[in-house]
This record gives C-alpha cells, sequence and structure tokens, in this order.
C-alpha cells in the first residue's frame, strides 16, 4: 500500500506518488486515484516526480483511468521529469501519445489555465 | 465435652515448619498446599482443614485445597467476602474462632453437611495483603486456644510463600512467552545485509521489562529498524510493547514517513490512554542509495561505524518518548551509510551502570563497538555485549540490534517467497549489484526494471500456492549481465503479466530474452552486456 498526497491545487486534484508503483501496490493506488476523482472536477494530475518507477500493470492502472476521465470529458495529466528513468520508459510504451505528459507540476497546472 | 487443645511439642512444631520448605521447591502448589494441610490436620488434632484464595477482581473467595473437607474444592466452594465464616477473616484480617457452628452464620452449607462442630480460621497474607484464608475444623466441639492460633497462622504465613511464588512464576512464564512471541522470528536474509542480535530480559524475580526491537523489509525495498523500551516491567509493559509494535509494522508497510509513523504511534498511545510511555529509535535504510534515515522518540542515539571502523553516535535531536504527549512534532534525520558500515541500536540496560554518567557508558560503548568492528567471527551484537556486560548479572534488560551491509559479490543468487511485496527489495538488490560492476543508469534500470517484470510473472504464477518460491539468479561474464528468473513447481497457466506490455517492455530493454515454459515452471532468461569503461 502506498499513501498518496492528495491536495486541490488551483481546484484541481493533484495526487503525489511517493513509492514505486508495482504488483504490491497498484490495486490500492488504483482504488486511491478513483477515490481522488472529484465528480465536477475537470481534470486529475498525477505527480510521478518523486518515483523512479512504474511497473507494466501500473501504466495499464494509468490508461485505464485515463479511459474513465474520458468518458466523463475529464483528463489525466501526468507529471515526469525531463531525462528521467521513468520518462525513458513511458516513451517506450508509447504513453505520450495516449496521456498528456508535463515535465513539472507548475507546468501540468499551466496547461490547464 | 470439649477436648483441651493438644500441646505441640517442639519437635511437631518443627516437623510441621519444614516440610513447607523442602515442598516449595519441587512440588506444584495444589500438591505443597495438600500436604501442609495434612500435617497441620496431624499436627493439630483437627478433623479438616482447607485453604481458599481471594479472587480480587470478583471479591469471592475460592476454596484450593482441603483435607477431609474435598468436597469443597471439587464442588468449587465460592465465599463473598465478609460474609460467612471465611468471609469474615479475609474481611477483618484477624483469627476467628467458633466454638459452636449451630449458633454460627456460615455460608458453605458443606461445613454444616460435614458435621463440624468448631472452627478456627486466620488470615493468608502475603506483605499487608490479604490473599486467602485457612481454616481448621472438628467434628467435636473444641476450644482452640492461643497456641493453636500461633501455629495456625505460622502455616498460614508458609502457605502464604509458596502461592505468592507459584503466582511469580505463573506471571514471568507468561510474560516470557509474550515477550519471545514478540521478537521477529528470523532476521531476515537479504543479500549485502547482516544483522545481529541480542536480547537478555532481567532474570531474577519479577524484574522482566519492556525492551523490544524489529526488522522488516518494506516493498518499497528498504529495511525498518526499530528499538525501543517501555516504561515499567510485567505483562502490562510487555502488552503495550505488542501493541507498539503492532502499530509501527501497520504504519510502515502502508508506506507512511517515519516522522508520520511516530506521530501516529504517540496518538495512538495517548489516545488509549495506557499512562505508559515508551523510548523508541525508528530507522529505514536504502542499501542501494546508501542512505540511512533516522527518527527516535527520546531513545539513546544509534552508534554507526564507519567503514575504516571509526565509531560516533548519530546525531539527532532526541523528540519526546512516545505516549506521554500528543501534539508533539518529530524530526527526521539523515545520514549516508556506505556499503562496509554498521550500525549498533541498543536499549540502556546494555551501558548503564551505578556510579556513572550516560556519558561514560556511551564511551564504552564506543571503544567495544571499535574492537568488535575488527573481527569477524560470531555476530558483531554478541562481541559488544560480552565486551560490555558478558558475566554481569542483569539488573535491567539489554536489547540489541546490528546491521552491517557488505559489497556484493560477482554472482547472486536469491530465493524469493512468491509475494508482491518482495519486488521493491529484487529491485535495490539489483541497483546494488548493477552499480558495482559499472552499470550506467540507463542500464541498471533496464535489468532491474526487467526482472522485476519477470519476477512478477513468476509471483503471479504461484497466485494461490501457499508458501511457493521463486529463485533469481544473476550472474556477470566478460560484460554481460545474465538474470534469470525461475519458478519452482506447478503453475496454474496464465496471461503474462500487464497483458504482454512487460514482454514488450522487456524486449525493448534488454539484448535478448528467453522464455521456457513447462510443467516443472518457467524460466525466464535475460541478458544485457553493459557498455565498458576503461
Amino acid at each position: 500500500m502506498s499513501p498518496l498526497n492528495i491536495e486541490r491545487i488551483d481546484g484541481v486534484p493533484v495526487a503525489r506518488v511517493r513509492e514505486d508503483i508495482d504488483a504490491a501496490n497498484v490495486l490500492t493506488t488504483e482504488q486511491q486515484l478513483a477515490d481522488a476523482l472529484h465528480p465536477d472536477a475537470s481534470s486529475l494530475i498525477i505527480d510521478l516526480s518523486d518515483i523512479r518507477y512504474v511497473d507494466s500493470a501500473g501504466i495499464d492502472m494509468l490508461l485505464r483511468l485515463s479511459n474513465r476521465l474520458d468518458h466523463r470529458r475529464a483528463k489525466l495529466i501526468l507529471v515526469i521529469p525531463d531525462g528521467s528513468q521513468l520518462k525513458r520508459l513511458a516513451t517506450i510504451v508509447g504513453l505520450p501519445d495516449a496521456l498528456d505528459i508535463h515535465p513539472t507540476l507548475a507546468a501540468a497546472l499551466h496547461g490547464k489555465r | 465435652m470439649s477436648t483441651p487443645g493438644s500441646y505441640m511439642s517442639e519437635e511437631r512444631r518443627g516437623h510441621l515448619l519444614n516440610i513447607t520448605d523442602s515442598a516449595l521447591g519441587y512440588m506444584s502448589l495444589e500438591d505443597t498446599l495438600c500436604e501442609l494441610l495434612e500435617r497441620i490436620r496431624s499436627a493439630l488434632e483437627v478433623d479438616t482443614a482447607a485453604v481458599l484464595l481471594l479472587d480480587e477482581d470478583r471479591g469471592v473467595l475460592v476454596a484450593r485445597a482441603a483435607r477431609g473437607l474435598e468436597e469443597e474444592v471439587r464442588q468449587g466452594v465460592q465465599v463473598p467476602l465478609a460474609r460467612g465464616f471465611a468471609g469474615r477473616v479475609a474481611a477483618e484480617a484477624r483469627p476467628v474462632i467458633i466454638d459452636d457452628l449451630d449458633h454460627a452464620d456460615v455460608v458453605n452449607p458443606i461445613l454444616r453437611q460435614k458435621g463440624i462442630r468448631s472452627m478456627l480460621g486466620v488470615p493468608v497474607h502475603v506483605e499487608r495483603r490479604i490473599i486467602g484464608v485457612m481454616h481448621i475444623g472438628t467434628l467435636v466441639k473444641r476450644d482452640f486456644d492461643e497456641d493453636d492460633v500461633m501455629l495456625l497462622q505460622l502455616a498460614a504465613d508458609r502457605a502464604a510463600l509458596a502461592i505468592d511464588n507459584a503466582r511469580i512464576s505463573e506471571q514471568r512464564a507468561v510474560t516470557a512467552i509474550m515477550q519471545r512471541s514478540l521478537l521477529p522470528d528470523a532476521l531476515p536474509e537479504i543479500p549485502g545485509t547482516r544483522f545481529s542480535a541480542k536480547y537478555l530480559p532481567a532474570g531474577s524475580g519479577i524484574k522482566i521489562g519492556g525492551d523490544w526491537y524489529d526488522v522488516f523489509q518494506l516493498s518499497s525495498g528498504r529495511l525498518a529498524f526499530v528499538i525501543g523500551d517501555v516504561v515499567g516491567r510485567g505483562v502490562l509493559a510487555a502488552s503495550v510493547m505488542s501493541e507498539i509494535r503492532t502499530a509501527l509494522r501497520a504504519y510502515m508497510m502502508q508506506g507512511h514517513g517515519l516522522t508520520e509513523v511516530v506521530s501516529m504511534l504517540n496518538e495512538l498511545l495517548v489516545s488509549t490512554g495506557r499512562n505508559r510511555g515508551a523510548t523508541l529509535s525508528i530507522l529505514a535504510l536504502d542499501p542501494e542509495a546508501e542512505e540511512l534515515e533516522a527518527v527516535s522518540a527520546g531513545h539513546l542515539p544509534p552508534l554507526l561505524i564507519e567503514p575504516d571502523g571509526d565509531a560516533r553516535l548519530l546525531e539527532y535531536k532526541p523528540g519526546l518518548p512516545v505516549g506521554v504527549r500528543i501534539g508533539h512534532d518529530y524530526e527526521a534525520f539523515r545520514y549516508r551509510f556506505p556499503t562496509g558500515s554498521r550500525l549498533l541500536l541498543y536499549t540502556d540496560g546494555l551501558i548503564e551502570r551505578r556510579n556513572e554518567s550516560i556519558d561514560e557508558g556511551l564511551r564504552r560503548l564506543a571503544t567495544a563497538a571499535r574492537a568488535a568492528a575488527q573481527r569477524t567471527d560470531s555476530s558483531f551484537a554478541d562481541r559488544v555485549y560480552r565486551a560490555l556486560l558478558d558475566e554481569t548479572p542483569l539488573e535491567d534488560d539489554v536489547a540489541l540490534l546490528a546491521i552491517e551491509t557488505m559489497p556484493l559479490q560477482d554472482t547472486l543468487e536469491m530465493t524469493l517467497p512468491a509475494r508482491p511485496n518482495v519486488l521493491g527489495g529484487l529491485r535495490n538488490t539489483l541497483g546494488r549489484w548493477l552499480k558495482a560492476l559499472g552499470a550506467t543508469e540507463d542500464e541498471l534500470f533496464d535489468v532491474a526494471v526487467c526482472a522485476s517484470e519477470a519476477a512478477t510473472n513468476a509471483i503471479e504464477h504461484a497466485y494461490g500456492a501457499r508458501e511457493a518460491n521463486f529463485t533469481v539468479f544473476c550472474e556477470y561474464d566478460d560484460s554481460r549481465v545474465v538474470v534469470t528468473v525461475r519458478d519452482i513447481g506447478r503453475w496454474r497457466t496464465t496471461r503474462p503479466h500487464g497483458g504482454g506490455r512487460g514482454l514488450q517492455i522487456m524486449r525493448t530493454l534488454l539484448d535478448s530474452v528467453k522464455i521456457e515454459s513447462n510443467e516443472q515452471g518457467t524460466v525466464v532468461m535475460m541478458t544485457k552486456t553493459l557498455s565498458t569503461r576503461t
């Protein structure tokens, strides 16, 4: 299990992930992220700046979440620092084609305004 | 017609008293009491003798042993305090004589059924506490005199000792069992780390305290250590220790940071109103990052021994012991912990001595640790303990936990339980191994990530199988890294983890991936050639 830090910045829910996402916590992380979705929010920002790694099931989870938000006309936005290992992995699996990825939280929030 | 009380010869008195001395060591409490009652019956020439013990919680006296009146015990007779004959003796805390039962108020019907005519009862007490009543009775009317009272009281005093000793032994045994079950079953086996521990509760009397230690791996790959000391002794201290240990594990495994964990624990203890504080140190080690994080709640500072053998106490702000006051902020401190370092956690029983300041004790500790670090035979904790205490009788509990990290071998072989929470530790160990081999950050990430994917597969194959393990074998030869993940046993076939995405990642990041699957299990062999460095 890994508690997420969830706060609202400028009215946007931001979930900060504190531990690598792997089989040990992917289910509870998904549950916590789903709970963070506000009924009237138009987007959810997941900040992955603090972690090194998201496994294949975690990536599937993010895509699933993105689909869910799509149905509500909302966007899933990820924060992954440029040049990081996680960015490299995300690119390999084609994540940028499916989701908005910004290098910093500020950039992600800015992209919202 | 009444019979005058018999004259008790010195010899018979001596005989009566001797029996209790020898009995204490060898017989069960029941047998001791019965033997004693039998001797009293013959020495005082009475027909019945019995002992009732006080159940303080319920305020009743319960028949525990009897001679000539076995029915009392068999039928589980209970006499309320202050009621009836025995109740009066206990409530008034003095001998009571009944010359003629016909005219007396007795609660216990057995006494009348038996045909008892006269009775003498005395309180059984330990120090100032009444713990029971001893009484004797005759079937013919009798005038009990002062000699009889004195002798019965003497016998009751001896019985009191036996009863109290039995209670102490029982409490000690229960506490010892609790304490043993509170310590980790075995220290974890993680490549490149070594743990050693020593735990000695102070032995004599009821001096059983609240020291404990704990070690466990987190799903992030960090290792958590705890050492602590609950105020007070005995069963209550041990049960608070148990609560603390469980709560700390739960909070840590949920992924909370160290300061949060200690604050949450503090709130828990204060809210349960136990009024029993504890000091503790909790630390988390990242072996790959070679970093140590620590929070202390009023506990003595851990000792860090550097790879070159230099020993120093970790410096930090201690914070308040937990369970004292809420709203207290705890602070986490970080230290470098390069491979080859050692850490020693301990409780004050290890270093405190009368007529010596704590600082002197800490200096002795540092000296002992430096010397112990020179040698490699027997465990580090053991060597430190022997240097400081060895034959000295313990006045206080002692708990020690030592952690060392060592360089990894060129070949790594791990057998891991098929549970998802081992994945973080696997990545951490692989990261250390690859860094030592000179892999670049990209290469390190690639191999660790792919091994984790293959391991996740192995774990998912084992879903539902009890106590399943899988192995990870890592070799390095001529710049080429080979990692082989093997599951053992019969597996149900299942879709690869990540629905194929995992395999896609592995094939992209690695030089080669070979998967062989049959009834014996699945073998995944991964290779990556590291870029050579000059």
